[in-house]
């Protein structure tokens, strides 16, 4: 068996998986393969000689162009990866029922063929990367879902504290910086641990679900309602004023009181202590505005619960 | 300067092929720019991996936070190039570097294409001459992001990098009125220093 070397570099790059072409600055093709071919439905024939734009047309002009100017001038390689340019040819892959993806998402080499320090031509490959890009896709929404779980409290579904407090941090730096109006609503089931003395913690973790819930259903898309803790719950609402935010702590106070909830056939009566604050000048941060809302709530319950206090 | 170090002659004879480099990629990048861009001469040190954050910050009195893109490069003298300016100033060079093409909006290029595209050009003009001059074809890999907002520290943590040794370049890149500072760092084996030593020893004798 003696091949020469030469043609043998000639089988693979026919055979090689991935597309090899060459241009000359003109954008002339100079060479083509198999898989450029395979992929496109256009023979090397049709293609060498000619302006790669007048085989493909829809290709991006410009950038190509300029990608192609840029390694002719300097010499260097240039890229192209998936994850900016997803094609720079509409190839079909081969995953067309799990891809979830148009076309074969392609990374590009543009490597200069240098004959005596000048370059005589430019190589490009192209290689089919849709399974890295598909299991990158499945690797992000599972990120996704997890930071979704991390930001929800295990047992009623909606905010836990920790993604509570940082939306209202986040908030009040924006009305420091803005201004406006915002305001934070805690409320609190009054007389819970008697709910869970007489009835049991599954009774009791049924009625934290039912009220997370209903409330849930009242609040505006833009407000962030979260479990702070144990039966006590806690609403901010951006661009609220205390007396708006005060219409609010009494509808949830109906939603929760108005009806009884029945759950393993006992009827089980449910009221709620409401307090509101609201942020203003002289508030310095967000724990203040906390504990005003708290020091309200406590005088809801002194007073005998059941009610909304406003923090003045 | 802990090993492995260069002598006196080869460290100036490393200074003087990154001039000529620097020189020609000057050059090659003022074609593709349109004339725009000018580097500096640049610093050369060679120090150990685990030192380059502090040397870095010590040639560049970089504080804040910083973006890094890294590339390989490889030929018998092989490495990593990382290209490194404050968070910010990346962006700063994309916005003037595409200013030329305002017609193609319709082609869209993301500002990260744009990022590894202008980090790509910058690593790939430097090396390759600085390699050029030591007779060597370095083959590239595709850039990567490091970070856009990181420390110099975590850039080069000591556990996390290969290299033993890091060829610090510093290039200052001069805009027509505003001044942007990048910062090319080579990161190599002892291997490819050592290459790099014989390479610039035959470069010696040859003169």
């Amino acid at each position: 068996m003696n091949v020469p070397a030469a043609s043998l570099s000639d089988l693979v790059v026919e055979r090689v998986g991935f597309g090899i072409f060459v241009l000359d600055r003109e954008m002339n093709v100079l060479m083509w393969n198999r898989f450029m071919q395979d992929h496109s439905g256009l023979s090397a024939e049709q293609v060498v000689g000619k302006s790669i734009f007048t085989s493909c047309p829809e290709l991006p002009r410009v950038w190509l162009t300029r990608k192609l100017e840029s390694v002719f001038q300097l010499g260097s390689f240039a890229f192209s990866s998936w994850e900016q340019r997803p094609y720079l040819f509409k190839f079909d892959h081969d995953r067309p029922i799990t891809g979830g993806v148009d076309y074969m998402q392609q990374d590009c080499t543009f490597m200069p063929l240098t004959r005596d320090r000048e370059v005589v031509a430019v190589c490009v490959t192209i290689s089919d990367v849709t399974h890295v890009s598909i299991v990158q896709r499945e690797r992000e929404e599972a990120v996704a879902k997890l930071q979704e779980y991390a930001d929800r409290d295990g047992l009623t579904g909606i905010a836990n504290r920790r993604y509570f407090e940082a939306r209202l941090r986040d908030e009040y730096a924006r009305w420091q910086r803005y201004g406006g109006d915002m305001s934070v609503l805690l409320f609190d089931l009054d007389h819970f641990k008697k709910i869970n003395d007489q009835f049991g913690h599954v009774v009791g973790d049924t009625v934290l679900r039912e009220m997370a819930q209903r409330v849930a259903q009242v609040v505006r898309v833009q407000d962030t309602f979260g479990r702070f803790g144990g039966e006590e719950f806690a609403l901010l609402l951006p661009c609220t004023t205390l007396d708006e935010a005060m219409l609010v702590a009494e509808k949830i106070r109906h939603t929760i009181g108005d009806t009884p909830v029945d759950v393993q056939s006992v009827r089980v009566p449910v009221t709620a202590s409401v307090g509101g604050a609201a942020a203003r000048v002289g508030v310095p941060n967000y724990d203040v505005l906390i504990n005003e809302a708290d020091a309200a709530l406590y005088s809801a319950k002194r007073q005998g619960r059941n009610r909304s206090v406003a923090f003045i | 300067m802990s090993e492995p170090a260069l002598n006196e002659d080869q460290r100036d004879a490393l200074q003087e092929v990154a001039n000529l480099a620097m020189g020609q990629a000057a050059t090659r990048l003022a074609q593709l720019l349109d004339s725009f861009i000018e580097l500096s001469v640049p610093r050369v040190q060679v120090v150990a991996a685990s030192d380059a954050a502090q040397a870095l910050r010590d040639m560049t009195g970089i504080q804040e936070s910083v973006s890094a893109v890294r590339q390989s490069f490889r030929s018998d003298i092989k490495g990593e190039a990382l290209v490194i300016c404050r968070s910010g100033g990346i962006e700063q060079l994309c916005s003037l570097v595409n200013d030329p093409y305002p017609s193609s909006t319709y082609e869209k290029v993301s500002q990260q294409e744009l990022i590894f595209d202008v980090a790509n050009v910058l690593t790939g003009a430097c090396v390759s001459c600085i390699l050029d001059q030591l007779g060597r074809t370095p083959v590239f890999s595709p850039p990567g992001l490091l970070g856009e907002a990181m420390s110099l520290d975590d850039v080069f943590q000591p556990g996390a990098l290969a290299w033993q040794a890091a060829l610090l370049v510093e290039v200052n890149f001069a805009l027509e009125d505003e001044s942007f500072r990048a910062h090319l760092v080579m990161l190599m084996p002892e291997e490819s220093i050592r290459h790099m030593n014989h390479a610039l020893d035959a470069l010696l004798t040859s003169l």
